[in-house]
């Protein structure tokens, strides 16, 4: 390990959560991860929310995981964040300040100017699966007569059959799930100031949604406004507000300093 | 844990404050935020990770075979009201909460078998 010749002690591996302005730094009472005390480093009107890692190897528990979120939420009650992916570790607070908020100190103070009192929405919009099954075999010949075919049939009879009309229903929640979940995006999206998609995989929309403060109930009334539009077909999954980790990005560029 | 909903869309809409599942914890804080090329990712062991492939083994002929039965149990006889609202409670949330746990299960610690499981899921890719 490399002594700072600015601090006395060589210090240990710095553990980030985030990154606030140097203005606005929160008071965090609960422990980190590995139960540190959290503080803050500033510098230069940049602040880092951080906590001194043991030395050696560690493994990582599901308290660890939670008190990351944690302490990213307690500052995010207060004030603006910049949420730091989970893991990320400096040699020592010295590094923290010359390799991380030095560098970076232009994008970060305009990352949280344009974050500034913005909150994130995770939704999730999944099928009540009986309902759209309904629909699909009300809309589909082919799929309505393959199920009459099969239903009287024993399990190993109507093996082939079964799997064509599971293949075809398959496919045709499959369309649905892109049309409806792209139709929703819209929706949401034009009342959100960002959007980030992940795969939806078995749900129809999988989405964090970047809300500002003036967006918020109109956000919130288009939500509600779906849901009711959509039951019983769809249910919709609302986590937050959060800080806003999804949203929270250096481009490259701003790594090189 | 999910609280009470506004409104008047009740069950349709869910809301909590803060993610309470291991894989809606990680989804937020694991790959989002910001990262910095020099930084040393602290090794996030733990088989308890594994949970999360969970979400991804439901194989394909599984789900063709799940989704044939589905409809064949569907009751087309009874339409609207009452009947359809008892099934998409009851029926279609529990079956797919079944699946996926039963998933989960399968790749729990311990179980020796998870090797075989996992080339099974790649298999059918």
């Amino acid at each position: 390990m490399t002594t700072s010749p600015t601090e006395a002690p060589p210090t240990a591996a710095t553990y980030v959560y985030g990154v606030v302005a140097a203005d606005a730094i929160p008071a965090i009472e609960r422990p980190g991860v590995a139960d540190a005390a959290v503080h803050a480093l500033d510098h230069n009107g940049v602040a880092a929310l951080v906590s001194s890692l043991p030395p050696g190897e560690r493994r990582i528990r599901r308290r660890d995981l939670m008190s990351h979120l944690r302490v990213l939420e307690d500052a995010f009650a207060e004030t603006t964040v910049l949420p730091c992916a989970f893991g990320l570790v400096l040699s020592s607070e010295e590094a923290v300040r010359r390799e991380f908020l030095e560098p970076r100190r232009d994008a970060l103070l305009d990352l949280l100017g344009r974050l500034e009192g913005h909150e994130q929405l995770n939704v999730r919009i999944a099928y009540q699966e009986d309902v759209v099954l309904r629909e699909i075999v009300a809309a589909d010949p082919a799929i309505a007569q393959l199920r009459e075919r099969t239903r009287g049939l024993a399990e190993d009879a109507g093996y082939s059959l079964r799997m064509q009309l599971g293949e075809l229903v398959a496919a045709a929640l499959g369309s649905a799930r892109e049309r409806d979940g792209r139709a929703i995006l819209e929706r949401l999206a034009a009342k959100a100031a960002d959007v980030v998609v992940e795969n939806a995989g078995e749900d129809v929309l999988k989405a964090s949604f970047l809300v500002a403060p003036k967006q918020a109930e109109a956000f919130d009334r288009e939500l509600e406004r779906v849901a009711e539009e959509q039951a019983p077909r769809l249910r919709i999954d609302v986590v937050g507000p959060l800080p806003p980790s999804a949203f929270a990005t250096l481009e490259r560029g701003a790594w090189d300093s | 844990m999910a609280v009470a909903t506004r409104g008047t869309a009740n069950d349709y809409l869910q809301r909590a404050p803060s993610p309470s599942g291991l894989a809606d914890v990680l989804n937020v804080i694991l790959d989002k935020g910001i990262v910095i090329d020099a930084f040393v990712r602290i090794s996030v062991i733990g088989i308890e990770l594994i949970t999360i492939d969970a979400r991804i083994v439901i194989a394909s002929v599984d789900t063709y075979l799940h989704f044939a039965e589905a409809v064949n149990r569907l009751d087309l006889a009874e339409t609207g009201g009452v009947g359809i609202e008892d099934l998409q409670k009851d029926g279609s949330k529990r079956k797919t909460q079944g699946a996926l746990e039963g998933a989960k299960e399968k790749l729990t610690p311990g179980d020796n078998k998870d090797k075989d499981k996992a080339k099974e899921s790649e298999k059918s890719k």
